[in-house]
């Protein structure tokens, strides 16, 4: 199931965008009080609980199961991704699940200034104890992620997307997530079938109107072979072969040939010609020209309009 | 941007009416006793599907499948996705798919994958208006009401930038933007 990891900084307003984001996506979110007060209690007994409160070096304790606790709480996660979509806040969910296909990996930050004025509001506290309390919470996250998983919780690499909060409301950055998460899904339930479009791509295109009308069939999902076949259509009369005709492109799954003539109309005709030979020789063989007109017609019709109807 | 409007009437009011009723009768006849799930394809086939599925004599399953497209992260043109996928299960089912005009068959095409990946009993076709001298992919169209003429058209369904769809008739469009 499509799922999203959210890993914010205090003071980001990263709490507040996921939860407005839940509700907005009607997702489930699952945080580390979730999992404190109701995962880890199911294994760990009060002394251990105590401890991985305190220290993220015991969450690599083993316990009965012969399992650590960060291996459990990844099984249990793995186990909620399968079954449902969800929204996971922190518990290094970015890296657990880092090359996950259907996760979108988010992370929430803002300046220090804008993080420490926040805090102030909040929490009324001194200037200097905001910037302490700041201080000790990225420290105690950065810790999390680099003693369980030898990583740089801040490190761009990990994420999809990184908002910055310094300037963005937590209305866009919700509506910016959730048009995202729509698009991610969407790309999950309806993959585009890349390894078969990759195996079929030539390195390069004999003229430039084919790679186009590729472009086209790729938007479509339409799996193509570029030039597979030649037809031999004419000989001598020794026997020897005059006339050989090598139609662009194959769609496998229409069974069609698709020949694209750009050019002037002197050459149309030899083309014309040629596909009336190759339909006599070789009857029940399909194939279509795309004349230099159509073409154009193609593009302009095919230039993309976010959400418009295909045709 | 010249201006656009309502031009020439192709297909009157009764002329639609007449050959969906001619539709609705066949389909009917071919579908007896296969309970169908109808698929109309947004937004273009809304009132065809309502004209034609009122035709029909038989019981069926009526549902709506949507696309668009969106931006192409390494593409100019884009990609093809379905924005409104169908709610009805179509596993083992016969389909039959109703489209407002089909062109180059691209869209079908999708379209057609989509659906027979659900593995459908049969997967037929029907279209309001058949364009099959513009058709690139070889694909059979079942039930036919019009050929299309080769002009931009509005109506009966089909828009201009959103517009004209709910015209009880098919007309030419004035300043056709694909001649432009």
């Amino acid at each position: 199931m499509f799922f999203i990891t959210v890993s914010r900084q205090t003071g980001s307003h990263g709490y507040e965008i996921t939860r407005l984001l839940s509700e907005r996506l009607g997702l489930e979110v699952i945080t580390h009080d979730l999992v404190r007060n109701t995962w880890l209690p199911e294994v760990a007994n009060s002394h251990e609980l105590r401890m991985l409160a305190e220290s993220p070096s015991f969450y690599l304790n083993e316990f009965g199961t012969g399992i650590n606790f960060a291996e459990y709480i990844k099984a249990r996660l793995t186990e909620v991704v399968e079954k449902q979509s969800v929204i996971i806040l922190g518990l290094g969910a970015q890296l657990i699940f880092a090359d996950h296909p259907n996760a979108l990996h988010v992370r929430i930050i803002a300046s220090d200034a804008v993080r420490i004025s926040r805090i102030l509001q909040v929490h009324r506290l001194e200037k200097q104890d905001a910037e302490r309390f700041l201080e000790l919470s990225d420290r105690k996250h950065k810790r999390y992620i680099n003693t369980l998983y030898g990583k740089d919780w801040s490190d761009p690499g990990l994420y999809h997307i990184t908002l910055n909060t310094d300037n963005l409301g937590i209305d866009e950055a919700v509506s910016l997530l959730a048009y995202i998460a729509g698009t991610k899904k969407a790309a999950i339930a309806h993959p585009v079938r890349q390894d078969d479009i990759a195996e079929t791509k030539p390195r390069s295109f004999k003229h430039s109107s084919e790679e186009e009308f590729s472009k086209i069939l790729d938007m479509y999902n339409i799996a193509w072979e570029y030039e597979p076949r030649t037809f031999p259509i004419e000989w001598d009369a020794e026997g020897s072969l005059t006339k050989a005709f090598t139609p662009d492109f194959y769609l496998p799954y229409f069974d069609t040939y698709i020949e694209i003539t750009t050019m002037e109309q002197k050459y149309v005709t030899e083309k014309k010609k040629k596909v009336r030979l190759l339909k006599e020789l070789y009857p029940g063989t399909n194939i279509n020209i795309v004349f230099k007109n159509d073409f154009h017609a193609l593009l302009k019709r095919f230039r993309p309009r976010e959400g418009a109807e295909g045709e | 941007m010249s201006e656009t409007g309502i031009g020439k009437i192709l297909f009157s009011e009764e002329d639609i009416q007449r050959r969906v009723a001619e539709m609705g009768r066949q389909i009917s006849a071919d579908y007896q006793d296969k309970y169908p799930v109808i698929v109309s394809i947004l937004k273009g086939s809304l009132y065809f599907v309502a004209d034609l599925t009122r035709q029909l004599t038989i019981p069926l399953n009526i549902d709506f499948l949507s696309i668009g497209v969106y931006p192409g992260v390494t593409s100019k043109t884009g990609i093809v996705r379905i924005t409104k996928d169908l709610d009805i299960s179509v596993t083992g089912r016969h389909v039959l798919m109703v489209e407002d005009v089909i062109g180059t068959g691209l869209t079908l095409g999708y379209i057609c994958q989509h659906l027979e990946s659900s593995r459908p009993a049969s997967l037929k076709i029907c279209t309001l208006l058949d364009n099959p001298a513009d058709r690139l992919l070889s694909i059979s169209v079942d039930y036919c009401g019009f050929t299309q003429p080769d002009v931009f058209i509005i109506g009966y369904g089909m828009d201009y930038q959103e517009e004209y769809r709910n015209l009880p008739y098919i007309a030419e469009l004035v300043g056709d933007p694909l001649k432009r």
